[in-house]
């Protein structure tokens, strides 16, 4: 199946590489820096705020306020910083797409880890209203925490694996 | 230093700077009025900061011992100096804003002066992950 979903997005990688904004991002000494500035300020934002909610549910650090309270406050940037980060992944994924899609990590990454990370996500901020109505998150809302931390960490290993192959 | 120890440090450097920066750009917005504004300031900060500098502290440890892998070559390095002195420029702005933060809570509305400071920690904490970044560009380390 793999290799199905390989041979299929070649193609399109290759056409998303010849684009010229791809292409100038790959030639441009100072634009690939850049590019992943953005991406890794969307992603500073999108990371922290989600760490911030399951944090709050796992009960580590203050409790100033509810676990809904933080989950409220933090919504709005929590998918600003997403979109700013898919943007700028994007972008740094077009420069080099042929060479990303082959790469074992980068698919561990796009294909697995971050669909997982992203469902489980949503289902945690959207039950947090529930879950978080008191200043101590029940069992089920703790594990839930909990697993999406895990899985965000999973996601950057992925990510800092990359290079490597 | 073993390949996945290394891998390891890098994971935990790459995640708890993400949280830092991103926690601390978020305080910073809600003083500028952009973020939480149904949420009163001083609950917002008293909530997040200790979050942020737990993820500080263990960005510095993580970061240090990348740092000793290759001492010899960050260390003279231009942009990695910058990158020394953007960090440390955040945290000093970062301390005022959490220490202002108590007090404008107090007033009817958040001063200008305050939105300013906000500005600057913002830009610093963007400025020190573009320093982080140039470092691999221009000097090729990491």
């Amino acid at each position: 199946m793999q290799t199905h979903v390989q041979t299929s997005l070649l193609p399109f990688c290759r056409h998303l590489q010849l684009t010229s904004w791809a292409t100038a991002i790959r030639v441009s000494v100072w634009m690939y820096p850049f590019i992943q500035l953005i991406h890794f300020s969307g992603l500073s934002l999108w990371l922290g705020t989600n760490v911030a909610g399951d944090l709050r549910l796992l009960g580590v650090g203050k409790r100033v306020q509810t676990p809904a309270d933080v989950r409220d406050e933090l919504f709005v940037w929590n998918w600003i910083g997403f979109a700013i980060a898919i943007f700028g992944g994007f972008l740094l994924f077009s420069a080099r797409a042929t060479m990303y899609i082959v790469n074992p990590a980068f698919r561990a990454k796009l294909f697995m880890l971050i669909p997982t990370a992203l469902l489980w996500h949503i289902f945690v901020q959207a039950k947090t209203r529930a879950w978080g109505e008191s200043a101590e998150a029940p069992v089920a809302g703790k594990l839930a925490g909990l697993i999406e931390l895990l899985l965000w960490i999973g996601v950057v290993t992925a990510a800092v694996e990359i290079p490597n192959y | 230093m073993t390949a996945w120890l290394y891998a390891s440090i890098a994971v935990a450097h790459y995640f708890t700077l993400l949280v830092l920066v991103g926690t601390s750009v978020f305080v910073d917005l809600r003083v500028l009025g952009l973020a939480a504004t149904r949420k009163p300031i001083a609950q917002v900060g008293e909530q997040i900061y200790p979050w942020m500098w737990g993820a500080f502290c263990l960005a510095i440890v993580s970061g240090f011992l990348m740092f000793t892998t290759d001492a010899g070559d960050y260390l003279p390095d231009t942009v990695f100096r910058v990158k020394m002195a953007t960090i440390l420029l955040a945290v000093i702005f970062t301390i005022v804003v959490q220490r202002g933060v108590a007090q404008w809570a107090q007033l009817p509305s958040i001063p200008a002066s305050a939105k300013v400071l906000a500005s600057i920690s913002l830009l610093l904490w963007i400025g020190s992950i573009l320093a982080g970044v140039e470092i691999a560009a221009i000097s090729g380390l990491g």
